[in-house]
């Protein structure tokens, strides 16, 4: 088990796993800070047009390697720190 | 800290089980056991009671593919004592790179075949049930209900969510892990064994729980279709057998509803845990090849084993498609889309061209630039299926110019789309015309039936078709 480099001040990092990595044609990068976690897919759409219906409504998400769910309106949200590390892990279904 | 003296109890192999009959005490293990098993016995943590419980074990390996074969080897190995295999297909020389169980002078032969033939060889001493024949939903619970637990090596999400929907219903651990190209993923479900709409404390969950909805059918990638690198898939296996000894060698798979149900069941403490691994062809040791995550437990809204599911799932029910997991799955698209006059077979393109009625034209291939790489019809021009889906959406969504969509700039010349087999090329010539490329019906946009595949059967034997 390594870890990412850390990223800029002010950002959090995100990994693309799978076909996230397709997608985005990246394993990783940095986004600014402090981010709500409802707001994530809106920006991720806004980067990469189609990745929410294509990766991101089928796709677990994780902050720091621990599983959230993405909030529901009405329900309390999350916020993605400075220095946090949040993955996008579509389910893989092949063997 | 009242669970303290059950964790060390699993800690060192010896937990004291309701179920007699399992722990395999009262019997001797035979001398070639002794010898067999010797190494892994004295293992801290293993000794004599937890290989009499391996012995008395029986595990389902669902696939005898990348995942099945690897994950069989350590399961035999170990001295699983019933070892049932499923698997419909039979080994082609494709299969030859990663699934390490079959063999070169097996090609042809029943997958399930191949690989116990390489088992007995491995370990006489289990009994190996082959099923050459793939599960389905009329099958899948008669199977599993003669097995401890369960390993998921299969290829497709259809049967993941049936796999794991009939785990949950009788009861079984099931040890799922997947893979393609340069990716795997492995995570334990339902263990221990909880029953249905139980969610007042910290379950495990099963596959729907992490995994709510499939990815769409355009996106699932098979490792015909996508590729896969052999340790990648070998590692996931591997780990799978892993997983399922420890499971059995300390009584984990037994179901908790046998405990009583005051509170404190151990049964509990369990953090799931995804294993993801990716492996980085373009870097030296990758920065991150493995990552453990933290799952969270049972939901409570899921429709196999959340609050009301006793209502939304039985077995009953999966015999008679409900849920319908290939339509579930996005699987029962028809094969045909387009109408027939906006298809041309292999053969008619080809004649076409050759006879010269066809000048320009602009040939679409949508293959993955890799496929494209070993071979394409002369004058193709490559722009992968995803890519291309991409580029629709943005335009579709600003409201660029449709054209751009294409690589080569002309406004009349007909188009013809190809691809592998021919899907993506029917849904890539929709998009086109959804956005307006086909200027109202003027412009032809025209489907290479049975793409890359027909062409090497109708037109060119010796083309190179991966």
């Amino acid at each position: 088990m390594t870890t990412t480099p850390k990223p800029p001040p002010g950002h959090f990092t995100i990994l693309y796993f799978a076909t996230a990595t397709s997608f985005t044609s990246k394993n990783v990068e940095s986004l600014p800070a402090p981010l709500s976690l409802r707001k994530l897919v809106g920006v991720l759409e806004e980067r990469y047009k189609g990745i929410k219906e294509g990766v991101l409504d089928h796709s677990l998400v994780t902050i720091n390697l621990a599983y959230v769910d993405i909030p529901e309106e009405g329900e309390d949200d999350v916020v993605i720190k400075e220095g946090d590390e949040v993955a996008i892990i579509p389910p893989v279904s092949s063997g | 800290m009242q669970h303290n003296s059950t964790e060390e109890q699993r800690s060192n192999g010896v937990a004291t089980l309701a179920n007699g009959e399992r722990t395999g005490s009262g019997r001797r293990l035979t001398d070639e056991e002794f010898d067999r098993y010797s190494r892994q016995m004295i293992v801290p943590g293993m000794g004599k009671e937890a290989q009499l419980r391996l012995i008395n074990s029986k595990v389902l390996i669902i696939g005898a593919g990348g995942l099945g074969c690897p994950a069989a080897q350590y399961i035999a190995g170990a001295g699983i004592g019933t070892i049932g295999i499923i698997d419909g297909d039979v080994v082609e020389p494709s299969n030859l790179h990663r699934q390490v169980g079959h063999a070169t002078s097996r090609i042809g032969m029943k997958k399930a075949d191949s690989l116990i033939s390489h088992l007995r060889d491995l370990n006489p001493l289990p009994t190996y049930v082959p099923y050459t024949f793939p599960i389905s939903p009329d099958n899948a619970a008669d199977i599993i209900s003669q097995y401890d637990l369960v390993l998921d090596c299969t290829d497709n999400p259809a049967t993941r969510y049936l796999i794991s929907d009939v785990c949950v219903l009788l009861y079984k651990p099931l040890v799922s892990a997947a893979s393609v190209q340069k990716s795997g993923q492995l995570i334990v479900l339902n263990c221990p064994p909880t029953p249905q709409g139980r969610v007042d404390k910290k379950y495990p969950p099963c596959y729907r729980c992490c995994f709510r909805t499939p990815p769409p059918a355009n996106t699932q990638l098979s490792c015909g279709e996508a590729g896969i690198m052999g340790p990648v898939v070998g590692l996931m296996g591997v780990a799978q057998a892993g997983e399922a000894i420890k499971i059995l060698a300390s009584g984990l798979h037994l179901p908790s509803s046998t405990s009583n149900d005051t509170g404190d069941d151990p049964h509990n403490l369990i953090q799931p845990a995804l294993l993801i691994h990716s492996y980085d062809l373009n870097a030296a040791p990758g920065p991150y090849t493995f990552r453990a995550l933290k799952m969270a437990s049972r939901k409570k809204n899921c429709i196999a084993c959340g609050e009301n599911s006793p209502q939304t799932l039985t077995l009953e029910g999966i015999k008679s498609s409900n849920p319908n997991y290939l339509q579930f799955c996005g699987l029962q698209t028809p094969k045909t889309i387009l109408p027939v006059q906006d298809r041309i077979t292999a053969s008619a393109y080809h004649a076409t061209r050759q006879s010269g009625q066809l000048q320009n034209h602009i040939l679409l291939d949508t293959r993955e630039k890799e496929h494209f790489s070993f071979g394409s019809i002369d004058g193709a021009v490559n722009v992968p299926f995803g890519k291309l889906l991409m580029k629709a959406a943005t335009i579709k969504r600003d409201g660029g110019n449709a054209e751009e969509i294409l690589p080569i700039k002309s406004a009349e010349d007909p188009i013809f789309v190809v691809c592998r087999r021919g899907l993506d090329s029917q849904e890539a010539v929709e998009k086109l015309k959804e956005l307006g490329v086909d200027h109202g019906g003027k412009r032809k946009i025209v489907d290479i039936i049975g793409g890359m595949k027909a062409w090497k059967e109708e037109v060119d034997p010796s083309f190179p078709f991966i």
